[in-house]
């Protein structure tokens, strides 16, 4: 009996030995320390976003659905940057046709911490995105950020249909 | 309200399916019983029989709610059309065992029914039990699964849950679970008449039915009672074939037995004293074989799956023997010590915390079985003597896992052993019967039981009737739905989620991979809590200076043995001459003993990652390169995390005549910096893996650090629970 207990052991023991596999090939390197940039920083505030309203700091309404609100006439948000290398100023907002009929062509500034960083002339309505690049000395790596647009008229106390904003890389 | 009405159907359909197959097999075997017997005999031998079917359905890749259906049909249909059988009659039980019996069995049968109807809140039901019945069904089939080592066990009882299902969701699967409960009371039952003592019978059926731990887990889509119905079934039909000795009686034991297997890996007994009882009643070896062989034609195929896909025909278990990739045997032997103890530092109150407490150990079988021990008395007769003895066979794999519900299965030998000791006095067992009941009643438990103790503490009628609107019931008695549903409404479809904690993957059609569920898993979640963890990060550097030398291959052993549960961590292995390293090409061959297929994490150049030797390090391991060609080489450097300081160090090589020589030993311990990017080096490997969700407790070790500079991590926060957060990477 013995002798079968150790036979059946013996047998198993070499069936789960052959599970032992090849030797391995080196694998591929990962980036060194010094190079290692996985992704592009993004502070991008979609309106989607579960925490969306933590950003906010002024003229963003709770006229609202799951992925745009309504503004006031200077929406503002406020993000951190990592890096203030290559910023990019990035909005994405709709003037809606029948508000727009009651404004009628619009301007609208973008700012970043409260300085303009370009105007633009909108004169028909619709889904609009602007996007430009930012001077990294108006940043601060890892301070607050403010970004902001500035419709010249609003109706209704309403200025636009904001989607998302912030900065990108 | 269509729901519920589901859910009746989807179960009704599997358990007359069940029933169906059984008489099929009883009337073509000639096996003569009584009534009383014939109805949860047929029931579990059936679901046996049926859930070979759904096995073969599933491995064809056929599990469509037609071919499903239509399966169970076919099997109803035949069941209908055959001659009826002749059953004998049951002897007539008296008007007080009827109305003892009957009061106190109708109702806790109500308690468990809406129970098992309502919405299904088990940890374990609405986890891995029906999780995998759920991919089985979005598949149509089986997949190899390797990041959940539940996926592993045999599923013999899950299988019924796939029609079941299919049909009726969650609760239809508790309700085919109830069917098993009800099936093991009439079985106890019918025994006790057999051997001519109903009271012993009713008093052994009632104290296993009401038994608080069997109506926790018989009302939900676990297992263990279903597991407990199928042993017993072993059981009585060893003691038909004894009494009618044909040889095709053996068939419906052995392919119990089997089945036993196929339910629950720690049944494997049963099917040990059926070959013993059949051996020792016949004195043949023909009859044993018999048994052997049906039982093979029920486990065998659980085995072979196990053996062809994770390497092991006991996965999750037997790691140790049968080396995988898919369950690290540290974790095993962790694992397993864990459910010897659950947490208890001694094992002298086990049994006041299995009758009366439960919270250490979730259920109590109940305060009655402290008369316990005065089932020895039952010995003086020969059903006690082997119901002792099959009782005694099945609980001795019990301390392998202590949890109470896994008693269940040696509750009805227990039961009506303690039923058989006071059978001569009727008075005694009828009081018992009611005394067991009035304690096992919630309203009652709840004044002596643990706070922790799992147990049912609802009537949920309005749950089961759907009055309740189920996601409301859901998300107020699930612990694990709410988790689920984040995942559900947040992850792009087809993505998978890392969670360090389980949720009801029932209730989401993500793959849900957690921590500790596979070696992938736990991997991928070192190398997560890494980031913010110092004592897994590479804080120390241990380098090896020894004269030039020519080698082809290089080793670094280990020589020391350790005490559990340290072991060896290597993040990187690097090898130098004159100060430069040698750059790692794709000619190299590494090896590591033990855990060789991990071994690449060294050499992968990611502060994120290491090899682990994933057993307790013991003299002899080793993680060996072979360069391809002679390379100088005059410095080793390993880096390693600080949680381990019994482990020696060696560098060999291996000379010209094929042999290991001695190096250098005794590396110099120097400390090494940690970048902040560890963070995202770690969430960089998780998404390099295919993985771009997160989902944290906020109960989980590291969760705060997470939550207050997600971006730091690579992550974003997508959205958040009442406990919950869920993360995506930004990239």
């Amino acid at each position: 009996m013995r002798r079968l207990v150790i036979a059946i052991v013996a047998v198993l023991a070499e069936t789960g030995c052959q599970n032992m596999p090849e030797p391995y090939a080196a694998p591929a390197q990962r980036p060194a320390v010094e190079n290692f940039h996985p992704y592009r920083m993004q502070a991008i505030v979609s309106m989607s976003d579960d925490d969306a309203e933590t950003h906010f700091v002024q003229d963003i309404t709770p006229l609202a659905t799951s992925s745009w609100r309504w503004t006031g006439k200077k929406p503002t948000v406020r993000v951190k940057a990592r890096t203030g290398e290559d910023l990019r100023y990035t909005i994405d907002f709709v003037l809606p046709e029948e508000h727009f009929r009651k404004t009628g062509p619009v301007n609208i500034a973008f700012l970043v911490n409260d300085r303009v960083l370009d105007r633009a002339l909108y004169s028909s309505a619709g889904s609009q995105h602007f996007e430009k690049r930012i001077p990294p000395d108006w940043v601060s790596v890892d301070q607050d950020i403010t970004v902001a647009a500035e419709i010249d008229k609003v109706s209704a106390d309403l200025g636009m249909v904001l989607v998302r904003i912030g900065i990108t890389q | 309200m269509r729901q519920a009405v589901a859910a009746l159907f989807g179960a009704g359909f599997t358990v007359a399916a069940c029933y169906a197959a059984g008489t099929l097999v009883i009337d073509r075997l000639g096996a003569v019983l009584r009534r009383d017997e014939r109805i949860p005999l047929a029931f579990v031998l059936g679901a046996a029989c049926l859930h070979l079917v759904i096995f073969t359905i599933l491995v064809l890749h056929l599990a469509y709610w037609p071919v499903l259906v239509g399966a169970l049909a076919v099997i109803i249909g035949l069941s209908l059309r055959r001659k009826a059988q002749h059953s004998k009659p049951a002897p007539v039980l008296s008007w007080p065992l009827r109305v003892v019996f009957g009061l106190c069995a109708g109702a806790f049968s109500i308690l468990y029914l809406v129970n098992a109807w309502a919405p299904e809140v088990s940890p374990d039901g609405g986890g891995y039990h029906l999780g995998l019945v759920a991919r089985e069904l979005r598949n149509h089939g089986f997949e190899k699964i390797t990041t959940n080592m539940y996926a592993m066990l045999s599923q013999g009882v899950e299988m019924l849950y796939v029609p079941a299902f299919a049909i009726g969701r969650h609760s239809a699967a508790a309700l085919v679970h109830f069917a098993f409960v009800i099936a093991l009371a009439l079985a106890i039952l019918a025994y006790g008449r057999r051997i001519g003592k109903p009271w012993a019978g009713a008093a052994g059926a009632l104290l296993t039915f009401a038994s608080p731990v069997v109506g926790a887990s018989g009302s939900a889509a676990y297992v263990d009672v279903a597991t407990a119905a199928i042993v017993f079934a072993v059981f009585y039909w060893t003691e038909i074939w004894d009494e009618q000795k044909e040889m095709s009686m053996l068939i419906p034991v052995g392919l119990l037995a089997g089945y036993a297997y196929a339910a629950k890996y720690t049944a494997f007994t049963i099917g040990i004293y059926a070959l013993l009882f059949v051996a020792w009643r016949s004195k043949r070896l023909r009859p044993v074989l018999l048994v052997a062989g049906c039982a093979l034609v029920m486990a065998g195929p659980w085995m072979a799956r196990n053996w062809i896909w994770y390497q092991n025909p006991l996965a999750p278990f037997g790691n140790w023997l049968f080396r995988n990739p898919y369950i690290h045997i540290i974790f095993e032997q962790g694992y397993s010590a864990s459910l010897r103890s659950y947490g208890m530092p001694s094992l002298g109150p086990l049994p006041l915390e299995l009758m009366m407490r439960g919270g250490a150990t979730y259920g109590i079988i109940g305060p009655v079985f402290l008369l316990l021990p005065a089932a020895l008395m039952a010995l003086r007769y020969q059903a006690g003597r082997r119901l002792l003895l099959a009782g005694a066979l099945v609980f001795s794999t019990y301390f392998a896992n202590i949890g109470t519900r896994f008693l269940i299965p040696c509750l009805p030998f227990f039961s009506l052993a303690i039923g058989l000791a006071f059978s001569e006095s009727v008075p005694l067992l009828g009081a018992m019967m009611v005394f067991h009941a009035v304690a096992s009643w919630p309203p009652v438990m709840n004044r002596y039981v643990n706070l922790n103790c799992w147990r049912l503490v609802r009537f949920p009628y309005k749950a089961a009737l759907r009055i309740t609107p189920p996601e409301k019931f859901l998300m107020e008695n699930s612990y694990g739905y709410a988790g689920a549903r984040l995942i559900e409404e947040h992850v792009p479809k087809g993505e998978p989620v890392l969670t360090m904690t389980g949720v009801a993957e029932s209730y989401t059609t993500h793959e849900v991979l957690v921590s500790f569920q596979s070696a992938s898993n736990q991997t991928l979640a070192d190398t997560v809590n890494m980031g913010w963890d110092d004592q897994l990060q590479p804080r120390l550097q241990r380098v090896f200076r020894f004269e030039a030398r020519p080698v082809m291959r290089m080793r670094v052993l280990q020589t020391a043995q350790a005490e559990d549960p340290e072991q060896w961590n290597v993040h990187e292995l690097r090898f130098f001459h004159q100060g430069k390293e040698l750059a790692r090409n794709p000619t190299w061959r590494l090896r590591a003993w033990p855990n060789p297929w991990e071994v690449q994490f060294a050499f992968d150049n990611s502060l994120a990652t290491r090899w682990r030797s994933q057993e307790v390090a013991f003299p002899g391991m080793y993680l060996d390169a072979d360069f391809g060609s002679e390379q100088m080489v005059d410095e080793v450097r390993l880096l390693t995390s600080t949680d381990f300081d019994r482990i020696r160090l060696r560098v060999e090589s291996l000379n010209s005549s094929s042999a290991w020589e001695k190096v250098a030993e005794n590396p110099k311990v120097e400390a090494a910096s940690v970048p902040s990017a560890i963070r995202l080096m770690a969430v960089y490997e998780m998404r390099e893996r295919g993985i771009r969700n997160l989902l944290v407790y906020d109960s989980n070790y590291g969760a705060d650090d997470f939550a207050k500079d997600p971006e730091a991590w690579g992550l974003k926060l997508v959205a958040r629970g009442e406990d919950t957060r869920l993360y995506r990477t930004i990239w």
